[in-house]
């Protein structure tokens, strides 16, 4: 009876607690549900979160990349401003520096095969990641189903309590052990309203946590647009140089050929060289023949003067002689004059004298005997007076045209020994200025013979131009394509921004998700809370009821042993329960372990790069020789100097630029680090949670 | 015929124009060479002037000029014949004059009638001296033909 009568008391109690009970269900489902969520959310945050990390490592792989192309570039650049300035070092540097590059290009192709394993390690590390969150995933669901399992036992529990409840009156004896459960589920529910503050603080913490991640979001989102711009800017950039390499490499290719046509050029000008210098050294022989015989002439000349004087002297001695001669036979002249008049007179005598004789008659015969002789004589004398005064005037005449041709002669030998001195002062000329000919061609000789050696110099050296700019035009084009590469990878670096910004507001949203159900998760832990006090005020009427239904208890004993078989099941479930938690922490573990992984990667990834740098710097260097090689060139092309001077400008910029995207980066890498951190907090506080619940 | 026993005359020979003529020696008192002559005014062309010869004075009468031919410059064969002819006394100025010869008188021909006539009057004959020709000359034509200065000629004497 008495259990009878205070059925229908215990009865209302029982229903209230019920009623509570089912809150607090209702409440635990709610929570489990929203837990669920997070966790996803959680989940899909920290795949984004590793999608961003993914894509800034590869950001900062690229900018190093594109960093140590820059570098590279610049240097280059920086370098071949000055390569022209000594171009005449021998093919030998060129190739012990092109070996020393293709050596580090090996290296450097070693080293990014070293890189690619690491990243596919890297990619494998991901991928077990991805799995074993997978597994994270299921081990969930199954926790879930597992929950549920849980909950239709609790049902189950609830109907064999509503049995041993419609049973109280019989099962007296087991109220009070049914007293003490309840006692116990009371404390168990204070401790559990103890977890649900807990629970509440941690959901408020988590939800903190997320507004602060959010806000590293936003800051990490503004960060990444800036870092946009800029790898816009830095593609520009490159581009722009890319078209000045291009550039470069024409004008390269033109230098190539003007410096093929130039050796040909000093081919021709050292086979000319040769001619001239053949040519003169037999204008030299010619000139010293030629000196020899002008001074052989000279003396020559020398001696015809002398006879030419002896000439005009003895001519005027001939000529005074004749002159003389003359004088003398005009002399003769006057004698014969004389014995012609003596003759004329005689003869006038021995006329006269014949006449007297005539005139004496027979006496003047004897006399006029004398006087015919006498007149015979004097016949004769004038006969050969005559003769003589003809033979003075043929003579006087031959005197007068040898006189007159001797002063002709002596005229012209005057005029030939003026003439040969003359022709003696020419001739002293002419040696003088063969001599200096000799002199002059002798130079002019050794001049052409040193011509000969600096025109093989020139052929030499311009045909090591001409293989040189041949060198520095394939480089150019080598240059041209590195840079066609840059802007490749740049291309690619700004598709990366464009993604990394995407997943950035992917996150931002997913945050914004998680917030969300932070706060959903806050008010029903505040709910969870408030049932739970109510559950505790409940506990206390409970107790109080307890006492009058700890006889009707005794009757339930049966059903409290059914109680134990399903709390053996329920202890089984969630001993499973825990197995499975278990699961859950080891792949956790393992998460952990292969995010340790994934750092080692990285790091072996950080390696590399740094040896690709290094080999890159080494490389550098070897160009860094070539380009002092090429110095020479780059001085004689003032355009290539000029554009290589906008190109360094234009690399220091894209260096400073790329400095400042790398700090962005690292910004963005260690504000996405503070981030992991709080998922991995957000993870733990999820995890404690679902243990509460568990204990629940 | 002998040369012994031939009538014999002798003559002077002298040249006028390169032809050889003959005057006999009687008639030539002297021969000289020119050495100075005085002229006279308003005496005949052919009239040189005056010499003085061996105290006398003669007037002296350029041949050329009085048979018509040119005048020429005296020289060192230039002859003054003095002749005389009565009393009359002239010198005659000839190119040359230079020989004395004995000319037969069968040798002298008379002259040709062809140059007979006035020429004729101062020729007495042509002689042939071996293969020259000599013209004798007739003296007293010759002084006849002087006639025009013969009043001075006498004034003088």
């Amino acid at each position: 009876m008495a259990v009878k009568k205070e059925k229908p008391k215990a009865d209302l109690k029982n229903n209230k607690v019920e009623k509570r009970q089912k809150v607090t269900d209702s409440g635990v489902i709610g929570i489990h549900s929203q837990l669920g969520e997070i966790t996803r959310d959680a989940d899909e945050a920290l795949r984004l979160n590793n999608r961003i990390w993914e894509g800034i490592e590869t950001e900062v792989r690229t900018i190093d990349q594109v960093l140590g192309g820059v570098n590279e570039m610049t240097s280059l650049l920086r370098d071949s401003e000055g390569q022209a300035d000594s171009i005449a070092t021998s093919t030998e540097e060129h190739s012990s520096s092109i070996n020393e590059m293709a050596a580090s290009i090996e290296q450097v192709t070693a080293s990014m095969v070293s890189l690619t394993t690491s990243i596919n390690e890297t990619a494998s590390s991901i991928n077990e990641t991805s799995a074993s969150i997978q597994g994270v995933a299921s081990n969930a669901q199954e926790m879930a189903t597992s929950a549920a399992q849980v909950t239709t036992s609790m049902n189950e529990i609830a109907g064999s309590i509503k049995h041993v409840s419609n049973e109280t009156d019989s099962l007296v004896t087991s109220i009070n052990e049914t007293a003490s459960t309840i006692e116990e589920m009371a404390r168990s529910i204070q401790s559990v309203a103890g977890n649900a503050e807990d629970l509440a603080a941690a959901a408020e913490q988590t939800s903190s946590s997320m507004n602060e991640m959010a806000a590293s979001i936003e800051e990490v989102s503004a960060t990444t647009e800036n870092l946009s711009s800029l790898v816009e800017q830095i593609s520009s950039s490159i581009e722009q140089t890319a078209r000045s390499v291009q550039g470069v490499a024409a004008n390269a290719e033109k230098i190539s050929e003007s410096a093929s046509s130039s050796a040909a050029a000093s081919n021709q000008l050292d086979r000319s060289i040769h001619s001239v210098a053949s040519l003169s050294r037999t204008a030299d022989e010619i000139s010293r023949r030629l000196a020899r015989e002008a001074e052989e002439n000279g003396s020559k000349i020398e001696k015809s003067i002398q006879g030419l004087f002896k000439i005009r002297d003895s001519m005027r001695q001939t000529s005074e002689v004749i002159k003389d001669m003359g004088r003398r036979s005009s002399d003769i002249g006057s004698i014969v004059d004389t014995i012609n008049l003596i003759a004329e007179r005689t003869n006038l005598l021995s006329l006269n004298a014949s006449i007297e004789a005539a005139r004496a008659g027979e006496a003047g015969r004897g006399f006029a005997v004398v006087a015919e002789e006498i007149r015979n004589l004097a016949e004769r004398s004038a006969k050969a007076t005559s003769d003589i005064a003809n033979i003075i005037k043929a003579f006087q005449e031959v005197a007068q045209e040898a006189v007159a041709t001797t002063n002709e002669g002596m005229k012209a030998a005057e005029e030939g020994s003026t003439l040969s001195e003359e022709a003696g002062k020419g001739l002293k000329k002419i040696l003088l200025g063969i001599e200096e000919t000799a002199q002059l061609v002798s130079q002019i000789s050794s001049a052409t013979n040193e011509q000969l050696q600096a025109g093989q110099n020139l052929v030499n050296e311009s045909n090591m131009t001409a293989s040189q700019a041949k060198q520095i035009a394939s480089a150019t084009l080598e240059q041209s394509k590195a840079v066609q590469n840059m802007v490749q990878i740049s291309s690619q670096m700004r598709k990366i921004a464009q993604q990394v910004s995407q997943a950035m507001n992917e996150q931002t949203r997913a945050s914004r998700d998680i917030i969300k159900a932070a706060q959903n998760t806050s008010n029903l832990a505040s709910q969870v809370k408030r049932a739970t006090k109510e559950q505790a005020t409940g506990a206390g009427q409970i107790t109080q009821a307890v006492e009058s239904m700890r006889k009707a208890t005794a009757t339930t004993s049966k059903a409290i042993s059914e109680q134990a078989v399903a709390g053996e099941q329920v202890s089984r479930e969630s001993l499973r329960l825990a197995r499975l938690i278990e699961g859950m922490s080891k792949a956790m573990a393992e998460q952990a372990t292969a995010a340790n992984q994934i750092t080692v990667a990285v790091e072996n990834m950080r390696k590399q790069a740094d040896q690709t740098t290094k080999a890159m710097s080494e490389q550098s260097r070897a160009i860094k020789d070539i380009s002092s090689a090429t110095d020479n060139i780059a001085k004689q092309i003032k355009i290539i100097a000029a554009t290589n001077k906008k190109q360094a400008g234009l690399g220091s910029k894209i260096t400073e630029l790329i400095v400042n995207i790398r700090a962005i980066a690292e910004r963005n890498g260690e504000a996405i680090k503070d981030s992991r951190k709080i998922m991995t907090n957000i993870f733990e506080k999820a995890k404690t949670m679902g243990i509460i619940m568990e204990r629940m | 015929m002998p040369e012994e026993t031939r009538e014999k005359e002798n003559y002077i020979l002298f040249k006028l124009m390169g032809t050889t003529y003959g005057i006999k020696s009687n008639d030539v008192q002297q021969m000289e060479m020119i050495e100075h002559i005085t002229p006279v005014p308003n005496a005949p062309a052919f009239v040189e002037g005056l010499v003085f010869l061996r105290g006398q004075v003669i007037p002296a009468i350029n041949l050329r000029l009085r048979f018509g031919f040119e005048r020429v410059d005296y020289d060192i064969k230039t002859r003054l014949i003095v002749v005389q002819k009565g009393t009359r006394r002239v010198g005659l100025i000839v190119d040359n004059a230079r020989e004395f010869v004995a000319i037969p008188k069968d040798v002298i021909t008379p002259p040709p009638e062809a140059i007979s006539g006035l020429s004729g009057e101062y020729l007495e004959g042509v002689a042939t001296l071996g293969d020259r020709l000599v013209l004798i000359l007739n003296i007293e034509e010759v002084l006849n033909f002087a006639e025009a200065v013969k009043p001075y000629i006498q004034e003088n004497n």
